[in-house]
């Protein structure tokens, strides 16, 4: 074996061990993560994720962030929505209009997973067989059984859906369906069917955050599972405020007016 | 560094997905029309789903306009340091950055308020939030 051969295997033994190394501290089982008196992890406390600098600002999140990195702490890449040819005809429609027919800005309460990903925290509590998780956005709640109960079979169609969990390991799981069409899952017109089947996953990671993961299926409009991943932050020292979207929501009249003169909105 | 760029990566899509706290930036303001305007704060409603507030801008003319802003929430500006009836107040001379109003030519969207002693204050949202 030559010297350079050595080096180079010795420099492939070490960017392999890093890599290993790099590995192993990303799948490392959380420690110190609080429990519940039945061993559970406890998902309890006030969270908040998605676009954090709207919410805290810009040097707070630069903050979250720098932290992340110091953790190692990363995201698979963003998927694109995996819409057939009627649902990418739909999201087109609505992304032509630049949003203007967001459920959101009607103050219609945002489904699932979009209540979660917006930048305004919400609450969980977690109790024996059941994890409620509430809203600051539109006073939201859901309760989310977890005593090995079934969906129920007279749902009728709604915006939060009906959902039940239960624990694979450390990780609550939650099956939620019975949507009605009136929300968009994240972006400006990611719509879905009353047939939207989402999967929720919440692993408590570390002390202070939780790794939340979603795949959402929609026979009607996807072509695959959609997946999302997020991370929640504790906030230790939050409490849950009030957003009453209706109280002064002056865009409606805006947006009626919009749509009697601007040309590029006059398509139906 | 492939991570790094992955999440970068990943981060400017998810900013350009769905950062919107309540509604499409895209749908009433334009991005490409920014605008700064300094004068007198006369009103603020401090009310959801935005609050707004109020500038009197006096023209070398001396022409006045009554400009009206949109910014974040009540709950997402107490999160940054405001308080109602303390920071921004009728009377305040301020100079506020945003960007102007598809329709209305006196309204826009504030990103940002300059005090008279020069502090700033973040008011809104980036342009471009919320989808497009």
């Amino acid at each position: 074996m030559t010297i350079v051969t050595k080096t180079r295997a010795a420099v492939a033994g070490l960017i392999v061990a890093i890599l290993v190394t790099a590995a192993t501290s990303a799948q490392k089982p959380a420690s110190k993560i609080p429990r519940m008196p039945d061993g559970k992890p406890d998902l309890s406390g006030v969270w908040i994720t998605g676009a954090l600098q709207l919410l805290i600002g810009e040097d707070e999140a630069r903050k979250i962030q720098q932290a992340d990195r110091a953790a190692g702490r990363t995201l698979p890449p963003s998927e694109p929505p995996p819409y057939n040819a009627e649902g990418e005809k739909q999201r087109q429609y609505f992304l032509s209009r630049r949003g203007i027919d967001d459920p959101m800005a009607r103050c219609f309460i945002s489904g699932v997973p979009r209540i979660t990903t917006r930048p305004l925290p919400f609450q969980i509590i977690q109790m024996k067989d059941q994890v409620l998780i509430l809203y600051e956005a539109h006073h939201a709640f859901r309760i989310v059984p977890t005593d090995g109960r079934k969906h129920p079979d007279d749902l009728e169609p709604s915006f939060l859906g009906d959902s039940v969990g239960r624990w694979e390991g450390d990780t609550l799981v939650v099956d939620v369906v019975g949507f009605n069409t009136k929300t968009w899952l994240a972006g400006v017109g990611t719509v879905h069917s009353e047939k939207l089947h989402v999967v929720e996953r919440y692993t408590r990671d570390s002390a202070d955050t939780v790794r939340y993961d979603v795949t959402m299926e929609d026979p009607e409009f996807f072509t695959k599972p959609w997946h999302e991943h997020e991370i929640f932050r504790l906030r230790p020292n939050e409490r849950l405020r009030e957003y009453e979207c209706i109280e002064n929501n002056e865009d409606l009249l805006r947006f009626e007016k919009l749509l009697q003169t601007d040309p590029t909105l006059q398509t139906k | 560094m492939k991570q790094l760029l992955a999440a970068a990566a990943c981060a400017v899509v998810l900013l350009t997905v769905r950062t919107a706290a309540h509604h499409s930036f895209a749908a009433e303001y334009d991005a490409n029309q920014p605008v700064t305007v300094s004068g007198t704060v006369t009103k603020i409603d401090w009310t959801n789903p935005h609050i707004h507030f109020y500038v009197d801008v006096k023209a070398a003319s001396g022409a006045v306009t009554a400009w009206k802003f949109e910014g974040y929430p009540p709950n997402m500006l107490v999160r940054q340091g405001w308080k109602r009836d303390v920071t921004l107040k009728p009377g305040d001379v301020v100079t506020v950055y945003g960007w102007k109003a598809r329709e209305d030519p006196a309204l826009g969207a504030a990103r940002e308020i300059t005090f008279a002693d020069g502090h700033k204050m973040t008011a809104g949202p980036p342009a471009g939030t919320g989808g497009r």
